[in-house]
């Protein structure tokens, strides 16, 4: 472990011991394979990469989305943040979403951001699902505390899962009246929310052991919209 | 009547678009005028097909406003609106008017865009074309009709999920070679039926409907331009013949239908249009159905008569509606992946039956193809115009 | 929700009755007609969970179903089963079946019968 001074270290939260995401494998509806596993620090920057172009794509509130978590991930690297996690999925290699949230204390979840680039095939659903998995069975948490900026794609998962209203609770991404995903409910809702296999292949995983990042043009395209027409 | 022909076609790529309504219909029409090389000759007439805009872009008087964005005045102008079978609609009525002898030369443009507003009110929209006292009241939108069409469907004639994915699969993969087509993504039977995976790669909407059993939305426009044979004569390009339209109706409500797994309304408007052009559906090279939901393309191409009430799904199974098979159905990538924009999609499928039967299909091309049919599915069926064209020279 | 009833359309001419209303009897065209009740039991013809709702539903799916009435009407509605099954047996009952900001709109469900 690297050395850290006093001074650095006084400027750190806190940290819980966190059992690493045991990767897994998702069959997508394309029959690609999408490896979701944690990201490490280091691998950050190329995270940032991805999302930069999106910071000022206002259709769906990407822009929100990606200046947010650009500012969450990079206090990740920079431990600036407690308990923070941070999960990608990607399909050959290529970073197709990214998902991320931290721990408030031992039994209470504050989920961050979901962010999907490769568009089409439910990659956020499997991503946010993952994250509720992380937090759930893996950290053994009692409850996630939820909210979203987009409205529709919220409205989704809040009638979905279901999600209980926490309102009381004021949620960290701009203090709006928290939902929560509880334990029981999460349970209820594996079935047909939650997917993936275990163990992931050597293969696979050597395959994802590097995040490549999508053609710029086509993520921003795939989020914003087309401007062709007849050739 | 005077014999009609199709001059000139093109379309935007459908999908997710930052152009306006008005943009995507003028790119589109400038295509097909392109396409068509006019040179001198004027447009009489220009019919616009659109179902939302009044509600969702908040503009009416489309006709009109088209003919100025190209500068086509004084051409007559007006729109058409005919639900989801808006597009063949409009193009019947840019037919009638050269069939006639009151015109020589008429742009159809069918144009949607309704990606500008979220998915809950795209969907109470379109379910405005239900009926309103004992459908709508019940929170009945089109993909629930569909979802309950299905079930008996597919419980009376043993048709499976897996035949409702391969029609997914099919067109998906049709799609891939069209530039124009909204969705270019493969799907394969394990994504989106029988790997454990399944059940989140492709949620119910309306069981036994998936995700994947129905069609995007999509922004999007398609154009043709008609002429008259004299016209059509001095333009000297490839004459493709208007042989055949037929329009039929059927009760509104769908628990109103005489049999509601019987797609009358496709079987008379489809026999009027064979009647119409000679021809019957053995004749057919290509065919472009109304595959909102898969389910559709199944029963349409039975109801149309290309094949006996029952058998549609056996034929899919043999592989004859694939882009090499006897029949090759959807191989624009249908509504499933080319997209849906409402109002033009009727027009888009006579888009790429016309470059189809010009040759001009590239890489999904149909040899030979001599004579192609289109069916445009308005409401829930109660609403449907067939057509069909034919290759003359 | 005392009270509540759905009316089809019975024509004076012929005594076919419609549901929906029609301005014209669809059988005979005659253009008078006197309100009857429709109720009773019948089978489930089809049905479907739909989970792609207009917004002002909140639930995460709503089970719509058309029934064949021993009267012979067919009506559509909202199916109250946990079991549902092609042909099972149903009756009708009248409840809030939509919620428009202030305006509740009633209509048929469907229990076993």
């Amino acid at each position: 472990m690297a050395y850290v001074s006093e001074l650095e270290a006084s400027l750190r939260p806190p940290a819980m011991e966190m059992p690493p995401y045991p990767p897994k494998v998702i069959t997508l509806a394309s029959g690609e394979e999408m490896v979701v596993r944690q990201v490490e620090r280091k691998e950050i920057p190329t995270l940032l990469e991805a999302i930069y172009p999106l910071l000022w794509v206002e259709r769906d509130f990407y822009d929100i989305v990606a200046a947010r978590l650009f500012g969450e991930l990079l206090a990740y690297k920079r431990h600036r943040v407690k308990d923070e996690y941070v999960l990608a999925g990607m399909i050959d290699g290529v970073l197709a979403g990214m998902v991320n949230g931290r721990l408030v204390d031992e039994k209470t979840g504050m989920s961050y951001h979901t962010l999907t680039i490769r568009r089409g095939l439910r990659v956020g659903s499997h991503l946010f699902a993952a994250k509720m998995e992380y937090h759930i069975e893996h950290l053994g948490q009692d409850e996630v505390l939820i909210v979203a900026e987009s409205p529709i794609g919220f409205r989704r998962w809040m009638i979905e899962y279901p999600l209980e209203k926490r309102f009381e609770v004021q949620h960290e991404l701009g203090g709006v009246p928290s939902w929560v995903l509880t334990s029981e409910t999460y349970y209820k809702a594996k079935p047909r929310l939650a997917a993936g296999r275990r163990p992931v292949s050597e293969a696979l995983l050597r395959g994802a052991e590097t995040i490549a990042l999508p053609v710029e043009e086509i993520v921003v395209r795939q989020v914003a919209g087309e401007k062709e027409g007849a050739e | 009547m005077k014999p009609v022909y199709i001059a000139g076609a093109g379309m935007t790529k459908f999908g997710r678009s930052e152009w306006s309504l008005l943009q995507l219909a003028s790119v589109a029409s400038l295509a097909a005028l392109h396409h068509a090389d006019l040179g001198e000759i004027p447009v009489d007439g220009v019919v616009v097909a659109n179902m939302g805009a009044a509600r969702i872009n908040r503009q009416t008087a489309l006709g009109s406003a088209l003919v100025d964005q190209l500068a086509l005045y004084p051409a007559a102008a007006e729109a058409v609106e005919n639900g989801p079978a808006s597009g063949a609609s409009a193009f019947k009525v840019g037919v009638q008017a050269i069939a006639s002898g009151m015109a020589d030369v008429v742009l159809v443009t069918g144009v949607e865009r309704m990606r500008v507003v979220n998915g809950l009110e795209g969907t109470d929209f379109v379910a405005s074309l239900s009926q309103p006292e004992v459908e709508y009241i019940y929170g009945v939108t089109l993909p629930s009709l569909a979802g309950m069409f299905a079930r008996l469907f597919m419980d009376r004639f043993g048709v499976e999920r897996k035949h409702l994915a391969m029609i997914a699969i099919k067109n998906h993969e049709n799609a891939t070679k069209n530039p124009y087509a909204h969705i270019q993504q493969t799907v394969t039977m394990e994504g989106i039926l029988t790997a454990p995976e399944a059940v989140v790669n492709n949620p119910p909407i309306a069981e036994p409907l998936h995700m994947f059993d129905c069609c995007p939305v999509s922004d999007g426009a398609a154009s043709i331009v008609l002429v008259s044979e004299e016209v059509a004569g001095k333009l000297g390009g490839p004459m493709v013949r208007v042989a055949g339209i037929g329009q039929a109706t059927d009760t509104h409500a769908v628990h109103e239908r005489e049999d509601p797994t019987d797609l009358k309304a496709v079987r008379i408007a489809s026999e009027k249009a064979f009647a119409m052009a000679g021809a019957q559906p053995a004749d057919v090279d290509v065919a472009e159905l109304h595959d909102a939901f898969t389910i559709l393309e199944i029963a349409e191409s039975e109801a149309a008569g290309f094949f006996a009430k029952g058998e549609g799904h056996k034929a899919l199974e043999r592989g004859e509606t694939k882009l090499d098979g006897t029949l090759p159905i959807n191989p624009s990538g249908g509504l499933k992946a080319k997209g849906h924009p409402v109002g033009a999609t009727g027009v888009a499928q006579l888009v790429e039956l016309t470059w189809q039967l010009r040759g001009e299909a590239k890489e999904r091309q149909i040899k030979d193809a001599k004579i192609g049919y289109a069916c445009n599915f308005g409401g829930f069926g109660n609403n449907v115009v067939a057509t069909v064209l034919r290759r003359e020279a | 929700m005392m009270g509540q009833k759905v009316f089809g359309a019975k024509c004076t001419s012929c005594g076919t009755v419609s549901y929906p209303r029609h301005a014209v009897c669809p059988n005979c065209r005659a253009e008078s007609f006197e309100d009857v009740e429709i109720s009773g039991t019948g089978k489930v013809l089809t049905y479907t969970d739909v989970y792609a709702l207009a917004i002002d539903y909140e639930t995460r799916y709503l089970r719509l179903a058309i029934v064949e009435l021993e009267s012979g009407q067919r009506v559509t509605g909202q199916l109250l089963d946990d079991d549902p099954k092609l042909g099972k047996a149903v009756k009708t009952q009248i409840g809030v079946v939509r919620e428009q900001g202030e305006r509740q709109m009633y209509g048929f469900q469907f229990v076993p019968a």
